[in-house]
């Protein structure tokens, strides 16, 4: 028994499937599961899927008429259409230029965890499959997943420029294709970094990786500074788009593939079919050669790069007892102890995850950006209402966004004590104090971070002090509302059987959690938006024909009912769905 | 059937397997032993392909499975402690295309499934999806797709977790008759009763080492208590092995000097 085997006693192998045969099991196996999945999100989360139609539709719709206008607007202010065709080009340009940046990354970090992390290709690898056959189920699986956002932005854009610039049939013929060969360009070149990363530098992986996001985010800073930098001349002018224009000429580098796809596109939206072709032909050769190349690639590196990822000594990570911990256990005594134990534990959950708290760190840090840009932006348009329209906008923004951490880690908590209840079951707890730690948790959690992002936006806007004291008392109310409705729902609604967050944050009860807290948040805002708008146009800050009706002059009638209401308003999003859950959670059999 | 050159695996600094050098015939119902961290799944893993050998070789049918993976999983039937089933497909559905995988043809492929769902009494459920099967149905069907090919080599991580008395006495009875039929079954298990009744040869590995290879009676031999039952020869052979006492007695050779104990992957 060794591996030197003669003619006469050959190997037995049995018989290895073809590449058609491989080929034909996969897609036999795609096919399946996805049919399946429809199949149960039409029969058992159809609320779920009709919700999300119409909110993708809505957006998908109001991005469509956004950049219809907009193109509309560059036809007016650019009368040479010279001039009007350099500028569209390089608008287009210079956003498939990032939508690609971000399609690497997005799909170099769906393949990582695909490949490398998931029990599927452990599994996949045990049988006689071709390294390369794995690594193509996974990349087209990666490529579905990354590029839903590019074609939800993209396609509107495109769409948007073939009908403001009535294109012929060909235009429109031609992008579906324009925009499937140019998905896989980046697609492609993100699996590749991935494998080669992991296969030369395995341990090192993380940090080259942060290396090539802060490389990429550094170059993305300085082109948006380098074009946000006030040009000379009022904005959006012919003279400001030239100078813009001038400024853009770094970025026409013809070896790009968004190159390639906006002149190929400008190209068939002026009738010029052979010409448009040709850029077709470029970038379907091209993503067929970097395909090509990744499989390539995954048949060479993968399975070695996979054992060498396996054979990193997992390293032992140790509790420590941060400040904050001991902090609440020993001064916030207004607090029984138990729900302080409890906070304690939740917090130290959250904390020792990465996954639950790294998507909202990176959404936390870009609303800073944007807020800290917000002056920039205003700073040529003194205009007091629009001032006061942003900062309400912003505190929506923050409110949408804690409605959504709010339906992703708090909603789900209830669920997953489901399988640690034989822990908080057996203890000498009411389970209300279970309940009452969750909110707390989730109040405070809210309430911090959004009560600074909103002070920065509004110190940013100068906005006057009352309104500046309504955007606080906005987020708090918002904090502890939208804490109310996720704790009383996911006590109401919860998941035992389901030990994933992101799953049970996208059931039925997640869902409805979602719509609730949308709802909530919009008539928050209104109530407390308003009667601030009146005030303006009462002083004639902005115009508004209601402002010189009877009622438009009760300002301070109209800010006390809106803070008011907002105020029963919340105590009712609170308490109501508190005492529902509390009710449900006593009943609940674990 | 199998065979193991001198291999040797390290995490890092730490080595999870010294200098295994191992051979198993065709026939033959082999089951290796050890406390936990001994090294029992990362041998497995190197066995199956998901890991390389730092240093040395693993063959299987003569074949090194580093260089030669397809060929060599062609040959053998894997049985992970954690098996992964698609949730969204059912029971035929699954096994069809582990079947496709395999290159088994229409007809046999057929033949196969239905042999093995009556082999495993998968025949309840069977078009059910797998998500809602009992940890018990995922083990039972996992079975089936490791033998769906005849495989000459069958390799399980703690075949019997989750298995009700039935189907564990069904496990040990077709494990029985693949080794007598042929197959080199390599088996990894902390249920010492069970590797007492069924097994040809007992590796007991710790800390990455081989403590010791042999029959039953070689182990009763060796430590100079016969007729005594497997459990306490283990427990008195890897007595050093908790850490608390010095290096383990050792009859396989090793590569390193101070190896220590560590918790594999997986």
């Amino acid at each position: 028994m060794n591996a030197t085997y003669s003619a006469a006693n050959p190997p037995r192998y049995g018989h290895l499937p073809s590449m058609t045969d491989e080929s034909r099991a996969f897609q036999q196996l795609s096919f399946r599961i996805a049919r399946t999945l429809l199949r149960q999100t039409f029969s058992q989360a159809w609320f779920r899927l009709s919700l999300v139609m119409l909110l993708s539709a809505i957006l998908w719709g109001g991005l469509l008429w956004l950049f219809y206008d907009g193109f509309q607007f560059l036809k007016t202010t650019i009368p040479l259409s010279d001039t009007r065709d350099q500028a569209v080009r390089a608008l287009l340009h210079m956003f498939f230029a990032s939508l690609t940046v971000m399609l690497v990354f997005s799909s170099a970090i769906i393949l990582y965890s695909s490949l490398f992390r998931s029990r599927e290709t452990a599994f996949l690898l045990t049988l006689p499959a071709r390294t390369e056959r794995i690594f193509l189920h996974k990349f087209q699986n990666a490529v579905i997943f990354s590029s839903w956002g590019f074609l939800l932005l993209g396609s509107p854009v495109l769409l948007a420029y073939g009908l403001s610039v009535s294109a012929p049939w060909y235009y429109f013929l031609v992008l579906p294709p324009f925009m499937v060969a140019f998905i896989y360009l980046p697609s492609a070149i993100g699996g590749i970094f991935c494998l080669l990363l992991v296969y030369y530098v395995p341990r090192h992986r993380l940090f080259v990786a942060c290396v090539a996001a802060a490389v990429s985010t550094g170059i993305a800073f300085w082109m948006f500074w380098s074009l946000a930098s006030n040009p000379d001349g009022d904005m959006l002018t012919l003279p400001w788009f030239q100078e813009l224009l001038g400024r853009l000429r770094y970025s026409d580098q013809r070896l790009m593939p968004s190159w390639w796809l906006s002149s190929g596109l400008l190209e068939a939206a002026r009738g010029q079919w052979a010409e448009s072709l040709l850029f077709l032909a470029l970038i379907v050769s091209n993503a067929m050669l970097l395909r090509q190349l990744a499989l390539w690639t995954a048949a060479r590196t993968y399975r070695v790069a996979y054992s060498a990822l396996c054979g990193l000594e997992s390293s032992r990570r140790q509790a420590r007892v941060v400040w904050l911990d001991e902090a609440i256990v020993r001064y916030a005594r207004f607090l029984p102890l138990q729900i302080r134990l409890l906070i304690v534990k939740d917090l130290r959950l959250f904390r020792r995850d990465p996954v639950q708290w790294s998507q909202f760190l990176i959404f936390f840090g870009l609303l800073v950006f944007y807020f800290s840009n917000v002056r920039r932006f205003s700073h040529d348009i003194q205009y007091v209402g629009w001032v006061n329209m942003v900062s309400f906008m912003n505190v929506s923004v923050v409110g949408l966004l804690l409605s959504t951490f709010n339906t992703r880690f708090i909603f789900p908590m209830v669920s997953l004590e489901g399988s640690r209840f034989w822990v908080l079951g057996l203890l000498p707890v009411r389970r209300e104090t279970i309940l009452w730690s969750k909110f707390l948790f989730a109040a405070t959690a809210s309430m911090i971070p959004s009560s600074v992002l909103i002070l920065l936006s509004d110190l940013m806007l100068e906005v006057r002090a009352p309104i500046l004291a309504s955007h606080q008392l906005t987020c708090v109310l918002l904090s502890v509302g939208l804490a109310g409705i996720a704790v009383g729902l996911g006590a109401k609604l919860p998941n035992l059987r389901e030990q994933s967050p992101s799953r049970i944050a996208a059931g039925f009860g997640g869902t409805l959690n979602l719509v609730i807290s949308t709802l909530y948040i919009v008539l928050i805002v209104l109530l407390t938006a308003l009667p601030c708008h009146f005030y303006f146009a009462l002083n004639g800050y902005v115009t508004l024909a209601a402002a010189n009706t009877h009622w438009g002059r009760y300002f301070y009638l109209w800010l006390t009912l809106g803070t008011v209401l907002s105020i029963l308003l919340a105590a009712l999003a609170t308490v109501a769905p508190l005492r529902m859950g509390f009710r449900a959670f006593r009943r609940l059999e674990f | 059937m199998i065979e193991f050159q001198n291999v040797t695996r390290t995490y890092g600094d730490r080595v999870a397997v010294a200098g295994l050098t191992l051979t198993l015939p065709e026939g033959e119902l082999f089951a290796m032993l050890g406390p936990n961290g001994a090294g029992k799944t990362t041998t497995i893993k190197m066995l199956v392909g998901l890991l390389r050998p730092t240093s040395g070789r693993v063959f299987v049918n003569g074949c090194d499975v580093a260089r030669h993976p397809r060929e060599a999983a062609q040959c053998i039937g894997y049985i992970p402690d954690e098996p992964f089933l698609y949730d969204k497909l059912s029971g035929r559905e699954f096994l069809e295309f582990v079947a496709q995988m395999r290159g088994l043809d229409r007809r046999t492929r057929t033949a196969r499934i239905d042999r093995e769902v009556a082999c495993f009494d998968l025949g309840g459920f069977f078009d059910d999806l797998t998500e809602t099967y009992s940890h018990g149905m995922k083990q039972r069907l996992v079975f089936a797709a490791a033998l769906l090919h005849d495989p000459q080599v069958l390799v399980i991580d703690e075949p019997m977790v989750g298995l009700d008395p039935r189907s564990v006495r069904l496990a040990k009875d077709v494990l029985c008759a693949r080794a007598r039929a042929g197959t080199a079954v390599f088996m990894s298990t902390h249920i010492l009763s069970m590797a007492e009744e069924i097994a040809d040869r007992l590796c007991v590995l710790d800390r990455g080492r081989v403590n010791f290879l042999g029959t039953l009676s070689a182990l009763q031999h060796e430590l100079a208590l016969p007729r005594t039952s497997l459990e306490p020869l283990f427990l008195k052979l890897t007595a050093n092995g908790d850490g608390e006492a010095g290096p383990p007695q050792q009859s396989g050779p090793s590569l390193t000097g101070a190896a220590e104990p560590i918790e594999g992957p997986g």
